[in-house]
């Protein structure tokens, strides 16, 4: 943390300026926040002087890599990155990683982890760029205001109190008093103005709309009912959901058993989306504690409503962080490509080898929320997600209660709790194996087409432990 | 003459024969590295069963189970039958 | 027993392979106005293949064929002859057409009273062999009679009384016909308390996400359980052929109707 410096804060209107104050050649470790998604600009302006002025050896800490980062991928081909250091990617530069590697490697943390080693300095970054919707003078900003705004700035909030140089990028810069900085401006070096950091349209992910697809549906009841029976729908009760669709009913489906039963939440975290804020404004929930922001509705409902609060990654998810909001959660709803018999979860390669995510929070939900749930259909385009091992593990089995297909529920045998509090349920449990040959039944066994030549990278876990690795297919 | 029985829909497959001085199958799948090996059998094993070698299978695949693919075989060779007579 | 009837369509895969999914009690496998006539072939091939590897305790499987005057109707019978079904759903259906049926099939029997005919002659209908239930098609019923089918059901009231009524007097399940608006759910309720109060206890659904619906309203209801559970308890314990509850006689009759309501908890799991 650094100490009231003498250092002005410098307003400049190119990315040049910055390669003239500053020596890039001896800051070769740079990062990103995502919060702007695939509607971002900031990213490929930026590195598109990288590219011009043909800087080598360049250590890459974006949060995230969303498909239209496609400097990152002209600097992967032109040899000029060495290592990428990121928590999901998807898109063109995660498909030509998996077939080519990178010179130096490709490292997988978790939204949790990341807070984590940038500031114990593990993730040691030169410079940080973050895209501010929202920037006064002073360097003080929030993401949730300005004509590109983008919703909670989480990500970014590390960086910008741990970086060795702090760029804030922002195309509204104001002569205004901000309350509640979520980046505070005597953390920030440089202003670089633009005329637009983003477009807003691009910010909402492709699968923020609940599911209708009938076998969707049936699991998100048959979750919702598994809830239910064990009790955790309960007044105070605190949720968190992925961003598919079917997680998506889920939320829906317990909204409507906590209507019925008069029940209120104490909080929903994670990844917002306008129907938790739906929820929060039918004072169905106290809380939300946003770290991202799916929709736009998510975003005007940060700006508007004093209950729906935005946190760093850290009060997210940093084990380090003794008040992280994580660890008051009770239940998480997540997704998977793949599960295997030892329940450890994969988010980060599909069947085919191909990096297509990362765990984001993932892994720091499941491990610390009291029941963590997996919904998925058993059978996607003939691949059954139950495998004997899956290609990447992204999230350790201990951590993964219960799986809820369409076919059935599997609870893990660790937890001999919940299987007891299941003992006379009428929903279909049965054993991960038996839901396996279930799947192979209709579709046979696949042939396992994994390579394990050529190592790319690795998945780091939140307790730095290197918990698989990922090989080039 | 070509005829074809099946589809491109999710879960289907499109079987496509034509006659051929050889025995002929092309397969082109989503899941080809799982099941390519499979399909195969299938198609092979309905061939055998209808006495058929001298001719060109092309299955289009979109994750069929082997149900669906022997189903579309059967029934692209019962209108190639047809279509002799 | 079975509260819901759901059609899928006879020649895609995705459905039929997942047809134990819907929870749906019953299932009707259509080779009829769902498959297009070019793939009739297709549809019976899929079906028998699909059946013959695949077997479902649990859910009870019809196949609608194709109506006896169609070029289809005997293909349709001779490839699924052998195959493990509950019976067939009879499109089009008449005296007739199920004489028909019977000369070439010795399955269980749905007519489909989809027609002013059918429905002047449902009880000859209801007396034929192998009939085991009667469905109802308002679709093409209210077709033929050029009048417009509505939520409130004004125009088929008397249709459905009938029916249900000849079902009743010939101990047959009477199933309402399709709701068709799928994303309607609130009309899908009314529609389907609409024909339980006439009498039906089955209603056939078009689409999956009916299913949960449905199954709840020809379900009996918590209170309806908790009654035939007093009845039954009380009927062993006085040992007597009709007694008095709650001031009501309760004789026979009701302590059967008691034991059915109790056998569908059971089986639907309530």
């Amino acid at each position: 943390m650094k100490e009231k410096s003498l250092k002005k804060l410098k307003i400049i209107k190119t990315i040049d300026e910055l390669f003239e104050n500053e020596e890039i050649t001896l800051n070769k470790n740079i990062s990103f926040h995502h919060h702007l998604r695939n509607g971002d600009y900031v990213i490929n302006y930026v590195l598109q002087k990288y590219i011009d002025e043909e800087v080598q050896n360049i250590n890459l800490f974006p949060s995230a890599i969303f498909p239209n980062y496609k400097t990152i991928l002209t600097l992967i081909k032109n040899r000029q990155i060495n290592n990428i250091t990121t928590n999901y990617l998807n898109g063109d530069v995660a498909k030509y990683i998996s077939t080519h590697g990178l010179k130096g490697k490709l490292k997988m943390q978790t939204h949790g982890g990341r807070a984590r080693a940038i500031k114990e300095g593990k993730n040691y970054l030169d410079i940080a760029f973050i895209a501010a919707p929202y920037v006064n003078l002073k360097g003080d900003a929030v993401g949730y205001l300005g004509k590109t705004r983008c919703g909670s700035l989480g990500y970014a909030i590390p960086d910008s109190l741990y970086a060795k140089i702090k760029v804030l990028v922002t195309d509204n810069l104001v002569d205004e008093v901000i309350n509640n900085p979520e980046i505070k401006g005597e953390n920030i070096d440089y202003i670089l103005l633009m005329d637009k950091i983003g477009d807003r349209a691009g910010i909402v992910s492709g699968t923020t709309q609940i599911t209708t697809n009938p076998l969707g549906v049936k699991i998100a009841r048959n979750t919702s009912l598994l809830l239910a029976e064990l009790g955790l729908i309960k007044n105070g009760f605190s949720f968190q959901s992925g961003a598919g669709g079917i997680s998506l009913r889920v939320t829906k489906d317990i909204k409507e058993i906590m209507i019925n039963k008069k029940i209120k939440a104490s909080f929903f975290s994670g990844g917002i989306t306008k129907y938790h804020v739906e929820m929060l404004e039918e004072n169905l929930v106290e809380k939300l504690y946003d770290v991202q922001c799916f929709d736009l509705e998510a975003i005007d409902s940060l700006a508007k409503n004093k209950n729906h609060l935005p946190i760093s990654a850290s009060k997210y998810a940093s084990p380090l962080n003794s008040e992280r909001v994580i660890k008051d959660l009770d239940i998480v709803i997540l997704g998977a490509t793949e599960i295997d018999y030892d329940f450890n979860v994969n988010v980060t390669t599909d069947s085919h080898q191909t990096i297509i995510g990362g765990s984001g929070g993932h892994s720091d939900t499941a491990s610390e929320a009291k029941v963590t749930v997996i919904v998925s259909p058993l059978i996607k385009g003939r691949i059954p997600i139950i495998k004997k091992r899956v290609t990447t593990i992204t999230t350790l089995g201990k951590n993964i209660d219960c799986l809820v297909t369409e076919r059935g529920i599997a609870i893990n045998p660790l937890r001999k709790d919940l299987i007891k509090q299941l003992k006379n349920t009428n929903l279909k449990i049965l054993s991960i194996k038996e839901l396996a040959e279930i799947a192979y039944h209709f579709t046979n066994i696949p042939k396992d087409i994994t390579k394990r030549d050529k190592i790319i990278g690795e998945v780091e876990d939140r307790t730095y432990e290197i918990i698989d690795y990922l090989y080039q297919k | 003459m070509k005829v074809s029985a099946g589809s491109l829909e999710s879960s289907d497959c499109l079987i496509t024969l034509s006659p051929s001085k050889e025995l002929k199958i092309t397969i082109e799948s989503s899941v080809f590295d799982q099941f390519g090996d499979q399909i195969h059998e299938v198609i092979l094993e309905t061939l055998k069963a209808n006495n058929l070698f001298e001719i060109a299978v092309v299955c289009l695949d979109k994750g069929a189970l082997d149900y669906t693919i022997k189903a579309r075989m059967e029934t692209a060779i019962k209108r190639m039958r047809e279509n002799n007579e | 027993m079975s509260r819901s009837y759901l059609f899928i369509p006879g020649n895609t895969p995705a459905m039929i392979q997942n047809l134990d999914v819907f929870d749906s009690d019953a299932i009707i496998i259509d080779l009829e106005d769902s498959v297009n006539a070019f793939d009739k072939d297709a549809a019976r091939s899929l079906i028998e293949n699909f059946l013959t590897k695949y077997a479902f305790d649990e859910i009870k499987i019809y196949i609608r064929i194709n109506s006896v005057d169609s070029n289809y109707f005997y293909s349709d019978v001779n490839q699924t002859a052998d195959l493990a079904i509950a019976g067939y759903v009879l499109p089009k259906a008449s005296v007739k057409a199920i004489k028909q049926l019977n000369q070439v099939s010795n399955k269980k029997i749905i007519p489909i009273i989809e027609s002013p005919m059918a429905l002047l002659r449902v009880e000859e209908i209801a007396k034929q062999q192998n009939v085991i239930a009667l469905l109802f098609g308002a679709e093409d019923y209210t077709k033929e009679l050029k009048i417009k089918r509505t939520l409130e059901g004004t125009e088929i009231l008397y249709a459905r009384s009938i029916i249900a009524i000849a079902a009743n007097a010939y101990k047959l399940d009477a199933i309402d016909t399709p709701y068709t608006s799928k994303d309607d759910e609130e009309g899908l309720k009314t529609d389907a308390l609409n024909a339980k109060n006439l009498g039906f206890n089955a209603k056939a659904l078009i689409h999956p996400n009916q299913v949960a619906v449905i199954n709840e309203i020809f379900a009996p209801s918590k209170t309806e359980i908790a009654e035939a559970k007093r009845i039954i308890k009380k009927s062993e314990e006085t040992k007597q052929g009709a007694f008095s509850l709650d001031g009501k006689m309760i004789d026979l009759p009701i302590i059967e109707k008691a034991k059915k309501v109790l056998e569908k908890a059971k089986k639907y799991h309530l």
